[in-house]
This record gives C-alpha cells, structure tokens and sequence, in this order.
C-alpha cells in the first residue's frame, strides 16, 4: 500500500525531477572545476613528500620542512581561493580564502573538505553583500566600501570558522575511532574499508593509521611476526584501480593528470595524490570501498601482513615489509583491490559521462547554433530560451573586463530599466572571472572561444557589437515578455 | 563626467595610413598628459591584433582599450574623428575613436554609463559624425545631461 502511495506522490511532481538531478550533475561540475586547476600544487607536494620526508627515498630534512606547511596550508587555501572564485570572481577569491585560513588554523588535520564548503560560501557571502549594496555606493567611495566590506565580513567568517571547525573535527574523530573499535569487534575486517575509505578522503589518513592500525599492528606483530591491520587502510591498490579508472575514463583534464598522480601514488606511496579525484566525483568512494574490501578479503583469506606500518605506503614499501611466505597474499590483496576499485569505478565513471555527453552535446548544439548566420541564431536563441529558467544575473565579459563588456553592460542595464525590469542583474568581467552563479554570459565573437573554454556549461550568447546587436534586442525581447 | 574628460583631448584629422597609427594618434592627447604611458597603447594595438576588431563597438566607432597592465595612471578618455575612414581588421571602417583608459574595471562606471547614454542616442551620433570642433563634440554630450 505504501509503494502505491509514493508512486503516487512521485507521479503528481514529475516537473521537479529533472531539476533536482540537473542541480547534482551542477554540484558536481562545481567540484571538479574546483579540484582540477589545483592538481598541479598537489603533484608539487606529492613529489616533494614522497622525496623529502624521513621515510622517503631521499630523505632531507631541509626540504622536508615544506611538506606540512604546504599540505595545510597551500592545498586548502588554493582550494578556497578557487571555490571563492567560482561564485563571486576575484572579490569570492579573497572571501574564500580569509574564510578557510580560520577551518586551517582552528583545526590539527589538513582541512580539505572544510576549504571546499567555505571557499565557495565566502564567496557566496560577498557576492549577497554586494547585490544588496549595488548601486548605492556614493561615487568616488567604491574602493573603500569594496575593501572594507571584505575585510569586515571576512574577519568574521575567519572567526566563526576557526570556533566552529575544532569541535567538529573532534567529534568526527571520536565517532570514527569508536567505529572502528566495533568494527574490529566483529571480527569481521573487510567492513573497515567503510570506515577507512571516507576517512582517508577526508585527510584523516595519518590519523587512522597512525593512531589506531599501527598500534594494533604492533601488538599483533609481538606475538604473530606480522599483522593485518598494517595493510588495513595503507594498501595502495584501490588508489592505483582508481587512477587508472579515470586515465581511461575520465573527463579531458583527469585523463591527462591521472598518469602522473598514478607514479606518485602508487610507487611514491603518497596517497593524497587520489583524494582530489574522489572529491571530485564523489560517487567513486563506492570503487574505493568496494576494492578496500576486497583487498582485506583477500589479505585474511591467505593470512597475510606485514612486520611494520607502510609508510609511505607505496608498493616497494610493501614488499619491503612482506615476511617471507606471505608474498603472494600481499601481491594478491594488492591486485584484487586495485581490480576491483577499476571495475567498479569505470562504471560510475561511465553512467557519469553519458550524462556528461548529453550536456556536451547541448553545449555543441547551442555552439554550432551560434555560429550560424546571425539572422537564424535568433530564432533559434528565442526558441531557446523560451525553455529555459527564471534569469537573474546577466554577464558581460572581455578581455580586459573594463571597456567594451563594461559598456555592453551599461547600456544594456539601461534598456532593462527602460523596459521596467529591475530583478535581473547585469555586470562586466574579464573572460575568466565570470562568476559561476551567471545564467547567460554575453561575449563579442572573437572571443567565444576563450568563453566557451572557460565557461563550457553556461548559455553563451555571442554578439558582433557590445553596444547594439540584434541578439541582444531578441534577448530583451525574451526577458520583458516573462 | 564624459564631457569633462573629453576637454582638450579631442582632434580630428583628415587622413591615416593604418589602424595601428589611429589608435597612436587618437592616444596622444592622453599620452603627452600623462594619463597613459606608451606601453598602454602596444597593449591596445595588441588587444586588436590578438581578437581582433571587437572594439570596433558600432558602426564607424571603435573604442580601443586594454587591461590595465601598468600602463594606465589616471582615468581618462580621447577623441579622435578621421574624415577619409580607417580600415580595421575584419573590414571595418572607423571614423570615430573614443579611447578609453580605465585604471580598474569599476572606476570609471559613470564615464562608461554617459558614453553608453552619448552611443545609443542615433540623433546625437547622426550629428557627431558631422562635427568638425571640439565645442560641437562637447556641446552635444552636454545636451544629453
């Protein structure tokens, strides 16, 4: 009865479907435009860690110095930064980032998920103050009130972040730490990786292994020689299966870094080097889970460990610590896993792409729309747009993002209120710094490639003139019939 | 704020080779009072060279501009009327240059929102393109306010 009572209640809403799974998809590209300029600072520290630190190949302690500055503070802050930009240009940039350095210093773990959540709510933060305050600044005191309104709204997001993030941090450590403990308490190893995967994502790794596996590994190793739980969360096969998931399947940018993050994680032993890609693509963590499992499955069913904690764990550590006979339960453990994680992630990878396809191919249809005679992309610009959602920020972008997107924004403000509509916001950029939260973005023709690279999901009108062009009356048409 | 800004830079010349010597010309006014260094206008010519002919903003106008690298110090505009139009890539005649400095992108919002006003206005460009002395040029702006 109840099943016929929800279908129901499903069918009388079939409008809000599609939306709630566009907003997914959204958040999604969100999260990998957040992580993917950044890789390159990860890769920096990657080769430096797996170099420098005491266990490293060449250890210096020198160097290693840079390795905890740099993942606590570079990592997160670029992420921020990055987040920040995306919602409100440079000004979300800065607001990002002031916000994130309150989680950084508040907390004793790498913050990254924390940067990826306050980057983009500064920015968010600043872009609400700035609408609010739009065209109410006196003239000649916009570059007061603009610097003063980040430093004070930042000052506040950098405190409320630094108080509420050790709490936090706290009590997800007690709760996993108890998880673990009864996980263990049953006996039953492979359900670790539901704790371990997540866990490691979330930077938590040294925390887990340091402060729970190798204790217990320890205890094992005094009166067994070797011990399980050194393997538990440091097997670097499920990292290796993803990695290679996304070198294969992945989207352009993934499949050209996977390769290089794949040496550093799996023969440098840095693990970090995955976790952007599962943050990216959350729904992965099911193929690291699934290949963690398998991999624990595999070490207890041929009774094989390690005599110490793999650290770095890469492979050659590994079959450094591998006491003799167990070879083939570690090499084995590690293979599954990595099979079982590519499996599984090519499979989300790939329901995920044709998705990804459905919107590249609107955003090649909307492409080659606008690159027919200007008389037809009209017809079919209003044809469009007569489709698509309420429109409330309108972005004018150049090159410099001073003259002529300026002017085209000005003058296109003017006929909006001409036309008595004051809920539609309309504003100039350079190229690169329109914001994410743009529903159209207006560019001059020349230099539609350069939008379209930086803004490949949004709806890009492109113009012959900034100041007068018939797409422009046709989208002022559009908008004063809604 | 436009008309202001415009007094003593604005000049009006029969004839010019290319569109690189256009842009040089109608930035003099603004170089020689040091509101735009020499680097500004190689960083307007190349603007045109690397995308082309997008500051050409209406029929017969251009608006040559960059990103202020350095090489802006002041806020300020020109005016450059040429009789025998200028051809700019893409095979657009230009007679009318309004060169814009901008020290920031939000600076100078109120300059760009009286030259939108001055652009859209057919009647106003109908007889700016007919003006031949500065008093004409800024009378007409100042008819708009």
């Amino acid at each position: 009865m109840t099943n016929v009572a929800n279908f129901e209640e499903h069918s009388h809403t079939p409008e809000k479907k599609p939306s709630v799974r566009a907003k997914i998809q959204a958040v999604g590209g969100f999260l990998t435009n957040m992580v993917l300029p950044n890789i390159g600072a990860f890769i920096a520290w990657g080769i430096l860690t797996a170099l420098f630190i005491p266990t490293g190949w060449i250890p210096n302690e020198q160097l290693g110095e840079i390795v905890g500055p740099a993942i606590t503070y570079l990592l997160p802050l670029l992420l921020a930064y990055t987040g920040g930009r995306m919602v409100a240009g440079q000004r979300g940039a800065v607001m990002g980032a002031i916000g994130a350095i309150g989680l950084i210093v508040g907390s004793d773990i790498p913050m990254f998920l924390g940067a990826m959540i306050i980057g983009p709510l500064g920015g968010y933060v600043i872009k609400k103050f700035d609408q609010l305050i739009e065209n109410r600044i006196p003239a000649g005191f916009e570059m007061i009130v603009n610097n003063f309104s980040i430093g004070i709204l930042g000052f506040g997001l950098m405190i409320v972040s630094f108080l509420f993030i050790g709490p936090v941090i706290e009590n997800v450590n007690d709760a996993m730490t108890s998880a673990i403990q009864a996980l263990v308490q049953t006996g039953f190893l492979p359900l670790l990786s539901l704790v371990n995967e997540p866990a490691k994502v979330l930077f938590l790794n040294n925390v887990i292994d340091q402060g729970i596996y190798y204790p217990l590994g320890m205890q094992d190793t005094l009166e067994a020689g070797k011990s399980i739980f050194f393997t538990v969360a440091s097997n670097p096969g499920p990292g290796l299966g993803l990695l290679l998931a996304f070198t294969l399947f992945g989207t352009k940018i993934a499949r050209r870094t996977a390769p290089g993050a794949i040496v550093i994680h799996f023969l440098g032993g840095i693990h970090e080097l995955y976790f952007p890609y599962v943050l990216m693509k959350p729904l992965t963590i099911i193929g690291m889970i699934a290949g963690g499992m398998s991999g624990i499955a595999v070490f207890s069913f041929f009774d094989a460990g390690l005599v110490a904690g793999p650290s770095p764990g890469s492979i050659f550590a590994y079959l450094a610590l591998t006491p003799r006979g167990n070879f083939l339960g570690i090499i084995s453990g590690v293979l599954v896993a990595a099979a079982v994680t590519f499996a599984v992630t090519s499979i989300i990878l790939k329901l995920d792409k044709n998705t990804d396809d459905e919107a590249d191919l609107t955003s090649s249809i909307a492409k080659s729309q606008s690159m027919k005679a200007e008389g037809k992309q009209l017809m079919n610009f209003a044809a469009d747009t007569a489709t698509t959602q309420e429109i409330s920020k309108i972005s004018f972008a150049c090159d410099a993002g001073a003259g002529s997107s300026a002017l085209g924004a000005t003058t296109f403000r003017k006929k909006l209120q001409k036309k008595g509509i004051s809920d539609i916001e309309v504003k100039h950029y350079r190229i690169e710094d329109v914001p994410e939260s743009s529903d159209i973005i207006v560019v001059h023709k020349n230099l539609s490639d350069r939008a379209r690279m930086a803004h490949g999901d949004k709806k890009i009108i492109t113009i012959e003139s900034y100041l007068n062009d018939p797409s422009l009356d046709e989208l002022l048409d559009q908008l004063s019939k809604d | 704020m436009l008309a202001d800004l415009l007094k003593g830079n604005i000049y009006f010349t029969d004839e010019l080779p290319t569109w690189e010597e256009s842009i040089k010309v109608a930035a003099a006014p603004l170089l020689s009072k040091r509101f735009i260094t020499e680097d500004y206008v190689q960083d307007m010519i190349k603007n045109v060279q690397i995308n082309g002919s997008y500051i050409v903003i209406a029929p017969g106008i251009a608006m040559p501009h960059a990103q202020n690298q350095g090489g802006v110090l002041k806020t300020g505009i020109s005016f450059l009327k040429v009789e025998n139009s200028v051809t700019y890539p893409e095979d657009k005649e230009v007679n009318i240059l309004f060169v814009l400095a901008a020290e920031d992108s939000n600076g100078h919002l109120e300059l760009i929102s009286d030259l939108s006003s001055l652009l859209i206005d057919e009647d106003v460009m109908e007889q700016l393109k007919h003006a031949n002395a500065e008093e004409e040029v800024i009378s007409l702006i100042n008819s708009l306010e």
